[in-house]
């Protein structure tokens, strides 16, 4: 079908339009709704598809603003019983090319985690890190941050809104959910251990900040090139992780997206499959190589990214 | 000149008076603007190639600047306590400048056990419960390559690392850090059994603190002493309160120059005032002396002609030993290290204000207060009695067994020299502080417990990408890292290598030992488990370039260099071709300047040597005049050398400088004994009694002055500040080894000697007419006649006097510089022939001169009469000392003879023709 320009323009009203409905709609539902009950429709409206395949680019920026790129494949898979399994398939560098981690998460919450290095040997290794604290293969990001919260693991304590030119948000800091705990008791003074920043215009979470004990931001996440993808849900192509106390931050490009079953077979989640694709490098080690280390795209978008991250913080602290 | 320049302060009390008020306000004005630099940058030669390189190792590593946090406690691992260090490390996060701080807190570790891999961190946030710490302290041991840098073996000591940089290059910098960070750490001092920080913040602010008490205690205790040890020994209240006086205002002078030029107050500041008083007293010492001689030699005793004596009979002198004294001290200003070269700046300057002020005040104070009688000489009382017992000895050596003194002195030089061969160098700044100090106890505990707190970089530099995900040259750093192992005397090494043979043995589990991986791949790949900043001090961004950190806590740089120089020839030959390596950090910079240190001292003395040698031999017109110069000035120097190398005293910034200072100092009792002896000389041929005379005369202010100057340069034993107390110890042992030389070495070769000083030249006021008529002084340039009439001796006659007697038998000859006397001969018949009229530039005796003979006639005086005298043996002894000039005197002496004996025979012609 071929639209003319006359329709583009009703098109981009129509969009428009069902956006302004979004948003009131949201305001209007969630006004009085208490943190849990946004996160729950955060959760809800932006659940995984079940069947996701993405590439990737990340980009790792130390101290020195010295930058590492990596070529990565995402797969996602969300199975009958709620099982959601992940796969994250490193392809460069080449000294890398074939290292996976590989998550299953049963519909209780519980996850178990994986590692494959090929240099090592065809043996799966268990991950027992903790998904919480833990960065993942040297990124500033943890498996938690890719891979969403589990609800029941938290607290959610619903603070004043906060609202910028342009954008207004909730605003929900979560607090680790222990024995004893619940809203109602959670003494006024503790700290949070983070806080999310969500749009009320299509209610995705834009901001995290994570804090110290002193209740000082340390780490920083920020999703950016927000997408639809499906009329209320909504992706983020970039997405930044920003460790302030430390320096560094690492971003993620998602380069291409596709939903499709086929591309994400359940065999991909497997130790096998891994195997045969990533076979194990037994050769001595004598050549010396070069390895590109910086990817040119990822560096642009990174710049860019750095300056909207920027304004980002510019909005929020207005 | 020299003598009007004297003289000024008594001619122009007002207008000195004037000049010396305002030019101490403007100094005094510059006080303020004075800056402080105890940092190690002033340590480090400024042409020192590794500055360069270290500053591209700490800009790509992180900065060496580290203080450790040292905490200590039998219950460490509690909640509580935990949660307290927790809240430390964080509040130590926030302040400015602090660029990393790592601890338990941020410490990541990897886990291996029965196919499981675990990343975590030591301690995330503290533990809730007792066992949630303890699991924490097994993590925490389990991973060697926290042991010795972040906990003790058996985890009852843990430290912080606080990383800091100074960005904007504050000169308060240290001091800001080392604050706050304190005020951080007071805080919870009590509840630990042990919670204190080093690092280069503390040792700078320490250093800093020790440099303010040093100027509390030493300037003042200087000043006190030198008053109390001139009263005893000069017995004049003035005498003792003039030194104060000018030492005050070049004091004054000095510092206010300093903050005017911006030239920053360092460790060697501290005992400025210290010699500027004790240094500063010798010339006034010698003045009061000359002017309590010009009280007792000229008529009346007036103040005013004893001003006058003074100026006359010392002023060049002192000129010069001002000069050799500041020669002494500049002698380092070329020193590329900053500390000494700041140094010799101000103490230069220094010793030349002191000259000036001390010119013109002494003077000036007399003329106003001065004493009118002499209340010291002629006493034999009191420190007389002691110069003169000291002297008694020296005499008796002098005069039985002079070559005996000689050949002892030269086998003492040897065994000196023999000692001082084993002499070392040393350049560590903590080595200045005392090793009872809480600091340097502070700094062993850290030794002791974990690992030295000095660092130094090792690093390779392949110029290839990912060079260093490649085994082999992994294997390069384990390689280096082992061989440093056998050296033994590095506590820690950590590097690359380490990281990767840690994360082996936990994914294999099974391995006992730590060992690398075998393929670069799996290197790439466990490198995936480290984050970025967990490696940022052991490899570049791009794996090109590897560093191994090394923890040290040796403090004598000499030790230290010689396993650095072991260690950079290993490395090399471990890198191997296309792969440079370089052993950096400041700490290493500083202690190699060790080297440069004892180039620069060599060099300095030399150069002092030479330069004193070259100004004595034309202030003595003779080469003879400079060797002799340099004997107080060598034995003193070859004995402290001798000194420092028995007792195991290094060489270093401080001490290094004893030997020019010394050789400045002591050279000025050389000059005034010297300049007295010459003089002396002029009226006598006694030249044996002559030394004595001027020995008795000088050895007063050399002894008072010497052990002043011991006392004053003893003061510096309570610096706080090794380097500055070795200085003082040295420097007193060193002016009493000169008391040593001047009165005992220097009379017995002065004996052997005849000198003519240039001074004594140029300063002749005689009828230049008389002698260019002369023909004694015939074909003989100015400059020539005039130190021919310094050889001779001069001959003061009054009206009558008979200066020839007929029928004696005489030796001399003399020459008529004014008056006039007449030659008469007795007959045997009683009766007198005048048989001349002798006037200015006549020649009389010459016959006695060439022939033992009598004389044969009266010469006698018709007026007052001042003659030169040439006594033939005199003449003879001085041939030897003076060959040109005495040869061309008897040529001129037989051409005289000639001349007669022609008028005789043709006189005698003429009779025959009669």
């Amino acid at each position: 079908m071929k639209i003319r320009p006359s329709q583009h323009f009703t098109f981009l009203l129509i969009l428009i339009a069902s956006s302004l409905h979004a948003q009131e709609h949201s305001d209007v539902t969630l006004d009085e709704a208490t943190g849990l009950a946004i996160m729950q429709e955060v959760y809800s409206r932006h659940q995984q598809f079940a069947f996701i395949y993405e590439e990737q680019s990340m980009v790792m920026t130390d101290r020195n603003g010295d930058r590492d790129t990596r070529k990565v494949r995402r797969y996602s898979r969300v199975e009958d019983d709620g099982t959601v399994k992940f796969l994250l398939l490193f392809d460069s560098p080449d000294e890398i090319n074939g290292v996976a981690l590989l998550a299953n998460r049963d519909a209780s919450g519980k996850t178990n985690k994986y590692i494959y290095l090929p240099a090592f040997g065809e043996q799966l290794i268990e991950n027992v890190s903790s998904g919480r604290d833990g960065n993942f293969l040297g990124t500033d990001f943890s498996i938690e941050s890719l891979t969403g919260e589990v609800l029941d693991d938290y607290i959610y304590i619903r603070r004043p809104d906060k609202k910028t030119v342009e954008v207004a948000y909730f605003v929900i800091d979560v607090y680790q959910n222990e024995e004893g705990l619940s809203a109602d008791t959670l003494v006024a003074d503790k700290q949070a251990n983070r806080r999310h920043f969500i749009s009320k215009y299509n209610l995705y979470i834009s901001k995290t900040e994570y804090f110290d004990k002193q209740g000082r931001v340390y780490k920083r996440l920020s999703h950016h090139d927000l997408k639809p993808v499906d009329g209320k849900m909504w992706r983020a192509d970039m997405i930044l992780m920003e460790d302030i106390k430390e320096h560094h931050q690492s971003l993620i490009k998602i380069s291409r997206r596709v939903f499709s079953r086929d591309y994400v077979a359940a065999e991909i989640f497997t130790a096998d499959w891994l195997f045969k694709n990533s076979p194990f490098i037994s050769r001595p080690d004598i050549d010396n190589e070069e390895i590109h280390s910086e990817d040119e795209g990822a560096t642009e978008m990174l710049n860019e990214q750095n300056n909207s991250s920027a304004n980002l913080e510019l909005e929020f602290t207005q | 000149m020299i003598i009007k320049m004297f003289l000024v302060g008594l001619n122009h009390r007002a207008a000195v008076t004037l000049f010396l008020v305002a030019t101490t306000l403007l100094a005094a004005i510059g006080l303020p603007k004075l800056d402080v630099d105890t940092g190690m940058d002033s340590l480090i030669p400024a042409n020192d190639p590794g500055r360069l390189i270290y500053q591209t190792v700490i800009g790509e590593f992180g900065s060496d600047n580290k203080t450790i946090i040292y905490i200590k406690d039998d219950d460490l691992w509690t909640p509580e306590k935990l949660a307290i260090l927790e809240r430390l490390h964080g509040n130590i996060e926030h302040i400015e400048n602090v660029v990393s701080v790592d601890s338990l807190f941020n410490l990541h570790t990897i886990h291996g056990k029965d196919g499981k891999i675990e990343s975590l961190p030591v301690l995330s946030e503290a533990p809730a419960t007792v066992e949630e710490a303890l699991a924490a302290k097994k993590r925490a041991l389990a991973n060697p390559l926290f042991i010795g840098n972040y906990f003790s073996d058996d985890g009852d000591v843990m430290a912080m690392i606080v990383s800091v940089m100074n960005i904007e290059d504050d000169r308060d910098f240290n001091r800001k850090i080392f604050t706050e960070l304190e005020s951080l750490i007071s805080a919870d001092r009590d509840k630990f059994e042990s919670l204190i920080q080093v690092g280069p913040p503390r040792i700078n602010t320490e250093l800093e603190n020790r440099l303010f008490d040093d100027f509390k205690l030493l300037g003042p205790l200087s000043a006190f002493i030198l008053f109390i040890s001139i009263l005893f020994f000069m017995r004049s209240t003035l005498s003792a309160i003039i030194p104060v006086v000018t030492s005050a205002l070049t004091v004054i002078w000095t510092f206010g120059m300093l903050g005017w030029v911006g030239i920053p107050l360092n460790i060697l500041s501290a005992m400025l005032p210290s010699l500027i008083i004790v240094i500063g007293s010798t010339e006034d010492t010698h003045m009061m002396a000359a002017y309590f001689r010009g009280l007792q030699t000229t008529d009346g005793g007036s103040r005013d002609k004893a001003i006058d004596y003074m100026a006359r009979h010392i002023g060049l002198p002192l000129v010069l030993a001002v000069l050799t004294t500041a020669l002494g001290f500049s002698s380092n200003m070329f020193s590329s290290i900053g500390l000494i070269q700041q140094f010799a700046f101000a103490s230069t300057f220094a010793m030349l204000a002191n000259g000036i002020i001390t010119i013109l005040v002494v003077p000036l104070l007399l003329s106003i207060y001065g004493p009118g009688k002499n209340p010291n000489f002629g006493d034999d009382k009191g420190p007389n009695r002691l110069s003169d017992r000291i002297l008694k000895v020296f005499r008796y050596s002098q005069d039985n067994y002079p070559i005996s003194v000689l050949m002892f002195t030269a086998v003492m030089c040897l065994f000196f020299i023999y000692h001082a061969s084993k002499l070392y160098v040393t350049n560590d700044p903590l080595s200045y502080i005392p090793s009872d100090s809480v600091l340097i106890k502070d700094t062993k505990r850290i030794h002791d417990d974990l690992a030295g707190i000095k660092i130094f970089f090792i690093t390779l530099d392949s110029n290839k990408e990912n060079a260093f995900q490649h085994p082999v040259n992994i294997h390069k750093l384990a390689e280096i890292q082992g061989f440093m192992e056998k050296q033994g005397v590095f506590d820690r090494s950590m590097s690359l290598a380490d990281h990767l043979a840690f994360a082996n043995r936990e994914f294999r589990g099974e391995y006992a030992e730590l060992a690398l991986p075998e393929t670069r791949q799996l290197v790439a790949q466990y490198l995936m488990f480290f984050h970025r900043s967990d490696l940022d001090s052991y490899v570049s961004h791009d794996y090109s370039r590897a560093n191994i950190v090394v923890r040290h806590n040796i403090n004598d740089s000499h030790t230290l260099n010689n396993y650095i120089n072991e260690l950079q020839e290993v490395i090399e030959d471990i890198a191997g071709p296309g792969m440079k390596a370089n052993i950096v950090s400041e700490n290493l910079m500083v202690n190699q300047a060790a080297d440069s240190l004892m180039v620069a001292q060599v060099k300095a003395l030399v150069i002092l040597l030479v330069l004193i040698f070259l100004i004595m031999s034309a202030m003595f017109t003779s080469f003879r005049g400079g060797a002799i110069a340099m004997v107080p000035a060598i034995i003193p120097i070859a004995m402290m050398f001798g000194v420092m190398g028995y007792l195991d005293i290094p060489l270093n910034p401080g001490t290094a400088m004893v030997a020019v200072i010394a050789i400045g100092i002591a050279i000025d009792g050389t000059i005034h004994l010297l300049a007295r002896y010459n003089e002396l000389c002029r009226h006598t041929s006694d030249y044996v009694g002559a030394v004595h005379v001027a020995v008795k005369e000088e050895a007063m202010p050399i002894i008072v002055s010497s052990i002043a100057l011991s006392f004053g340069f003893g003061i510096l034993l309570f610096s706080n500040f090794t380097v500055v107390a070795q200085f003082g110890a040295l420097a007193a042992a060193t002016m009493l080894f000169s008391i040593y030389a001047n009165l005992l070495i220097t009379p017995i070769i002065m004996t052997r000697v005849r000198l003519v000083g240039l001074y004594q030249i140029i300063g002749m006021s005689i009828d230049k007419k008389v002698l260019e008529d002369s023909p004694l002084f015939q074909n003989m340039t100015n400059y020539q006649r005039r130190k021919a009439v310094l050889i001779s001796e001069l001959s003061e006659c009054e009206e009558g006097d008979l200066l020839v007697e007929q029928g004696t038998i005489g030796r001399d000859m003399y020459l008529i510089l004014s008056g006039e006397a007449e030659v008469i001969r007795h007959d045997g018949n009683g009766e007198s022939h005048k048989l001349a009229t002798l006037l200015p530039g006549s020649i009389f005796g010459e016959i006695g001169y060439i022939r033992e003979t009598e004389r044969t006639a009266d010469v006698k005086a018709l007026s007052k009469i001042s003659a030169l005298r040439f006594d033939y043996e005199r003449m003879q002894k001085d041939l030897k000392f003076f060959p040109q000039i005495v040869a061309k005197l008897n040529f001129n002496i037989s051409y005289i003879l000639g001349e007669r004996l022609a008028d005789m025979v043709s006189q005698a012609k003429g009779h025959t023709g009669d």
